[in-house]
């Protein structure tokens, strides 16, 4: 159990270290210009070529990546090419926002597909089996920031209920802080939640149908010892590993729900890095999502192994 | 003392607009008659009040707040603020003396003299001297300094302290725009002491402006707070402004509509009706300097040949693009790009509001090609107004026999490809001239050599007369020049003009006397006030 966490941990630097170069080399092979971007519409010749002596970026890739990697290592992530700010720093702020946003979302998901997808897997084809499945169907080809529009025309627009937009730091105001994140959540968590929905209720119905389901049955095991320890129980570990790999689509969605909602988080950055071509803000926020969702995955992973009664027993 | 009444004047063309608001108006007279009105007067009028803060919203970052660093547009909303200049812009983009009290021009127009007013403090306390005059364009002007506008300050020769309190420009040549030039954000007055013990502007701003600055959170929000030492007493009115930084512009005007700000410049032609219905917003348009112009090539067969260019000139309908691409909310260009509200307009109808395709279709025989030919158009897709004129434009083209096609590319690819190298057959831009000199609106499109001339038009000639018209010694002889100019531009026809795109602007109904610029700055907030 311990050597399979560390083995794990083992092969987390190099695939961050590998995640790095491929996003180097992505962001810099993407075509745009960072000096026009940042210099706008009249921007000399000269201009340029002092914007690009300025930041380095008249040097190969490989000269310019070993300067990153080494300041990144010291914690430097460079300053932003569009206002001069240094970017670790800022990204720091930005963490804590974007962590929530994805955390409430993938709870509401996991609220709403644990329950809806054992559900459906009991009542397999009856009336409630449609119904859910249905809607699985139907949350899953809504993009996120198509109902988090719709949302915001109705519930802050045509009957103001709720903020369009806007945040305020938990520990600042905590009840301003829920009511803001309601409408950002619930886009991202209500469709990330169909993905979800469908995994449990697969996996709910595989597990009911097996062999040794039969057998507690047949022993005589009440239905819900049945269910409980030994359905759900077995059902949950391919659930969780579907839920990390989700949980890190849900961390790539964060870009455009805070962009809607104008939520400070580092989706935003990697936006704004985007259209402005302002690599050190883009490389430095794409690097924490990947640490993030490498983490996550991690994490959930080891959840998985405990999970598993193979695991927990003492065989590896 | 001719200035300082400049001075008054345009501050009474502020007042004056507001007091013709109908009631304001009325109740302005009961007031002066010592009557008052119950419940009538003060709602309906009332002298500037203080307090409030004003919430606006923004779409770019800024780029720094030292005048001489600061190359966006998004930073110098934030310098005018803070800082202050020898010369203002009032609404109508005329000069009038600011930190100066009054100006003298020699006769040979080569020297300004002007008089500061007393007793003015940068926010750290520090008084301002002709001293620090001298060291702000000093710093400009100096090699190396990184100013993105030199072309403002290269024909001053030398900045001379007279004494505490006057400081003398010596210029090289006449330089008509000058004035204006003393205005731009850019020539801001920083204080001398404070940059020289290491300070950083660029990061913290200190001026002498309406509103101290207060705290920058990247990509989030710019705060200020009142600078109870305004040399203008009494001003400003609000206790503190936040600019909110909305990058999308959908949030944008979210965040109007729903009332999160209080204010935006920025309201996309396509919200323009629902922000005009919204009960709780004042919504006000003007025509400014953000015109549109259609770039062909002109180093590309066929449309080297100015003919083939008129004859794209004339085809295009205007009338369609302003209602298809602007929603109403623009103006047609029918001759120079000089707009009418401003002095150097040129009454020229080059152009008819709709297209003239039998003219254009002459044209285009006469240059060889009389069935037409194909091209392409290729537009940056983040401006939507240029993807929504881009169809109407290839309509009105396939009427005169020529097949355009539109490519569109993001924006970072765009300057790469398309702009910087000037690989094109068509395209088009945009740009909100900021100083609303005619000069600013004419020579960076038309000069061969500019940045901005990506099409690669120009003669000596017209490099000649945009000179001439500059260093012209009165206004009317500039306006002569200008219109000159302008119809040599339309025979050249180095780039099309097709629109003026109006400043939308709206804002809670409870601001009042804010005036609107026709440069699309902001100064002009230092005068408004909350009501209630």
């Amino acid at each position: 159990m311990l050597r399979l966490i560390f083995t794990r941990l083992a092969l987390f630097v190099p695939t961050l270290f590998a995640a790095s170069v491929i996003l180097f080399i992505v962001i810099n092979v993407v075509p745009g210009s960072a000096a026009r971007s940042a210099l706008g519409v009249d921007a000399t010749p000269q201009a340029i070529m002092r914007f690009e002596a300025l930041n380095g970026l008249d040097r190969p890739l490989a000269v310019q990546y070993t300067e990153w990697l080494g300041k990144a290592l010291r914690g430097d992530l460079g300053t932003s090419f569009q206002n001069r700010v240094a970017v670790a720093p800022d990204i720091l702020k930005r963490l804590p926002v974007t962590l929530e946003l994805a955390v409430l979302a993938f709870l509401i998901a996991n609220l709403i597909a644990l329950p809806l997808g054992a559900i459906a897997a009991f009542r397999h084809r009856k009336a409630a089996d449609v119904i859910i499945s249905a809607l699985a169907t139907i949350l899953g080809a809504i993009p996120n920031f198509w109902l988090a529009t719709l949302f915001v025309l109705l519930f802050s627009l045509t009957w103001p209920i709720l903020p369009a937009g806007g945040y305020t730091p938990f520990f600042e105001n905590p009840t301003r802080n829920i009511v803001q994140m309601i409408l950002p959540s619930l886009s991202l968590g209500l469709v990330s939640s169909s993905l979800l929905l469908r995994i449990m209720r697969t996996t709910m119905l595989e597990v009911l149908n097996s062999a040794y389901i039969r057998t507690a049955h047949a022993k005589g095991a009440p239905e819900s010892v049945v269910l409980r320890r030994h359905a759900l129980r077995n059902a949950l570990i391919p659930f969780f590993t579907v839920g990390a790999v989700e949980f890190g689509f849900l961390f790539g969605g964060v870009v455009v729900i805070e962009d809607i909602f104008r939520l400070p988080g580092i989706g935003s950055l990697v936006l704004v890095g985007i259209i402005n071509r302002d690599y050190p803000v883009l490389l430095g926020a794409s690097l924490v999502i990947t640490v993030v969702v490498l983490s996550a995955n991690m994490i959930v992973d080891t959840i998985a192994m405990m999970l598993d009664p193979r695991h927990t027993r003492g065989g590896a | 003392m001719s200035t300082t009444e400049k001075n008054s004047t345009g501050a009474m063309a502020v007042s004056r607009r507001h007091f013709l608001s109908g009631t304001a108006a009325a109740a302005m007279i009961a007031a002066t008659a010592g009557v008052m009105v119950d419940g009538f007067s003060s709602a309906a009028f009332a002298a500037p009040k203080r307090g409030g803060i004003l919430k606006a919203a923004f779409s770019a970052d800024p780029a720094g707040f030292d005048p001489v660093r600061g190359p966006s547009g998004m930073s110098h909303v934030v310098i005018e603020q803070v800082y202050s200049t020898l010369m203002a812009l009032d609404a109508d983009a005329k000069p009038y003396p600011e930190l100066a009290e009054s100006f003298q021009v020699s006769d040979d127009g080569l020297q300004y003299t002007f008089k500061l007013r007393a007793g003015v403090t940068f926010h750290n306390g520090d008084e301002l001297t002709a001293e620090d005059v001298k060291f702000s364009f000093d710093r400009l002007r100096a090699k190396d300094s990184g100013y993105s506008y030199t072309a403002q300050v290269e024909t001053i020769d030398t900045v001379d302290v007279v004494d505490k309190l006057t400081v003398r420009f010596k210029l090289t040549k006449r330089t008509g725009p000058f004035l204006v030039y003393m205005a731009f954000p850019g020539s801001s007055i920083v204080p001398k002491k404070l940059v020289e013990s290491g300070y950083d502007l660029n990061a913290k701003p200190v001026g002498s402006g309406p509103f101290k600055f207060v705290s920058y959170e990247p990509r989030s929000v710019i705060k200020f707070d009142r600078n109870e030492k305004y040399f203008q007493e009494g001003k400003p009115y609000f206790d503190a402004m936040e600019y909110r930084i909305i990058p999308d512009i959908t949030a944008l005007t979210n965040a109007v509509a729903s009332g999160e700000v209080n204010f935006s410049n920025e309201i996309p032609p396509k919200d323009w009706a629902s922000m005009k219905t919204n009960a709780e917003l004042k919504s006000q348009t003007l025509e400014g300097s953000r015109y549109y112009w259609l770039i062909p090539n002109n180093t590309t067969k066929p449309l080297d040949n100015p003919k083939v260019r008129q004859a794209i000139g004339l085809a295009i309908d205007r009338s369609a693009l302003v209602a298809g691409a602007f929603f109403g909310q623009a103006t047609a260009i029918r001759g120079g790009v000089i707009p009418e509200w401003n002095w150097g307009y040129a009454d020229i109808k080059f152009f008819g509001e709709k297209g003239e395709v039998a003219k254009a279709k002459a044209l285009l025989a006469e240059a060889g090609f009389p069935n037409g030919f194909e091209t392409s158009m290729t537009m940056a897709s983040s401006f939507p107004p240029m993807m929504g004129m881009a169809p109407i434009i290839q309509a009105n083209l396939a009427a005169i026999g020529i097949k355009a096609k539109i490519n569109s590319m993001e924006i970072p690819r765009y300057w790469d490809e398309i702009w910087g190298p000037s690989k094109f057959d068509m395209t088009a831009m945009y740009w909100l001239s900021p100083l609303a000199d005619p000069d600013d609106f004419v020579t960076n499109n038309y000069k061969r050599g500019m940045a901005v001339n990506v099409q690669k038009s120009g003669s000596a000639e017209l490099d000649a007369i945009l000179d001439e018209a500059k260093q012209a010694p009165s206004q009317d002889a500039r306006k002569a020049i200008y219109k000159k100019m302008q119809e040599m531009s339309l025979e050249e026809m180095g780039i099309v003009p097709l629109v003026n795109g109006h400043l939308l602007i709206a804002h809670s109904n409870k601001l009042q006397g804010y005036v609107p610029m026709r440069t699309g700055f902001l100064k002009t907030l230092k005068d408004a006030w909350f009501e209630g």
